[in-house]
């Protein structure tokens, strides 16, 4: 099965769910309304998607938005093991809670940790949400959004003017 | 110290130890060790040759602390061998970085061991955060525990750790470190150190 077919397949089993659907090379980009993530996720998974490889997030504080991606890929089917689908959701940047896809794929769980304490946000239904590699302090500062700055590299003593 | 005529006819001093004249050896050790010597004496030299390093694993120069003691190099010929329980060694060698919530599993892994107790810093990272020197998520090893000998190289090569091993082998010795620890309950030539930050979480009300 090459990568046409596979977003054919993806496409006609999400239906309207799917707001945008982007072709890279051997990757599929879906992303989805925040209220529809759990019915294309368990939707996904029944296509033979069965595992998430890893769950990030991307901050956008221009357009005040964070896009939280599940990366998922199947061990079992091996037509749909070459292709990685990205399933995409864009929260709000001050309050950002989305549905936990704990339920639908398991090895999502320290993965949604890790975005939470990085990026602050909250996944409801969530079985165990702490910090999993922060201190509590430090996760309260959301370490990995933009707004957050780290003393800059020894080279320079501060930004340059012209790049501030 | 007298002198003999040894077979090649060269003049050899008769008390030197040599190997395998086991009637010299044991003379030798027992003036050592009863003899001569103070009881202090005898303390640090036994505690030069076992210094046991507790294997704490932080971060990646903990691949190095591995060939130290792989056959190679042998660290274990200077009495030191890595031990896993905290209770009976007495020297912690940082292997690299330390995270914040790792630096709490250092401080208890410092208090549990018994006096006297050594610490040696290993790597770029263990000196001043090294490669993670801007990092939002690392300590200092010296905020969180006194520090004796540090090791420079990211990462140093297992040379540079039997090196260390062997520098406060001599540094005990000196100094008298072990046996004026244990006699005055208190040492001398360095501040204790109270972590800088509440690495526990221990202090609060
Ligand atoms: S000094 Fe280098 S090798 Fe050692 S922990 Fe730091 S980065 Fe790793």
């Amino acid at each position: 099965m090459n990568l046409e077919e596979v977003v054919e397949l993806i496409r006609g089993a999400l239906g309207d769910l799917a707001k945008e659907i982007t072709v890279r090379k051997g990757y599929v980009e879906v992303v989805v309304n925040p209220g529809d993530v759990v019915t294309a996720a368990t939707k996904l998974k029944e296509l033979g998607f069965d595992h998430v490889k890893s769950v990030t997030a991307v901050d956008y504080p221009k357009e005040s938005r964070i896009r939280v991606t599940y990366h998922v890929s199947s061990y079992l089917r091996d037509d749909l093991a070459r292709v990685i689908v990205g399933l995409s959701v864009d929260l709000s940047r001050e309050n950002p809670v989305m549905d936990s896809l704990v339920g639908v794929w398991r090895s999502s769980e320290f993965q949604e940790r890790e975005v939470y304490e990085f990026f602050g946000v909250v996944f409801k239904g969530h079985p165990d949400l702490r910090p999993l590699l922060l201190i509590p302090e430090l996760a309260e500062k959301r370490v990995l959004r933009k707004d957050f700055i780290v003393r800059e590299e020894s080279i320079y003593e501060g930004v340059p003017h012209r790049y501030q | 110290m007298g002198s003999r005529l040894g077979g090649t006819g060269v003049e050899e001093p008769v008390d030197r130890v040599y190997v395998g004249n086991i009637n010299v050896t044991a003379r030798r050790a027992r003036e050592l060790l009863l003899g001569k010597l103070k009881l202090g004496d005898v303390i640090d030299w036994a505690t030069t040759f076992s210094l046991w390093p507790v294997h704490l694993l932080t971060s990646c120069c903990g691949a190095e602390f591995a060939a130290t003691w792989s056959p190679r190099f042998d660290a274990e010929q200077y009495g030191a061998l890595p031990w896993v329980a905290p209770r009976q060694t007495n020297l912690i060698i940082i292997e690299g970085t330390v995270t914040r919530k790792m630096a709490c599993a250092l401080r208890i892994t410092y208090e549990q061991m018994p006096h006297p107790k050594f610490v040696i810093a290993m790597g770029a990272c263990a000196l001043d955060g090294g490669l993670f020197y801007n990092s939002y998520n690392i300590v200092r090893p010296w905020e969180v525990v006194p520090v004796d000998i540090y090791i420079p190289g990211c990462p140093p090569p297992p040379e540079a750790v039997a090196r260390a091993i062997i520098e406060l082998r001599r540094k005990i010795r000196e100094k008298k470190l072990a046996s004026r620890w244990l006699v005055e309950g208190w040492r001398h030539d360095r501040e204790p150190v109270k972590p800088v930050d509440d690495v526990c979480k221990w202090w609060r009300p």
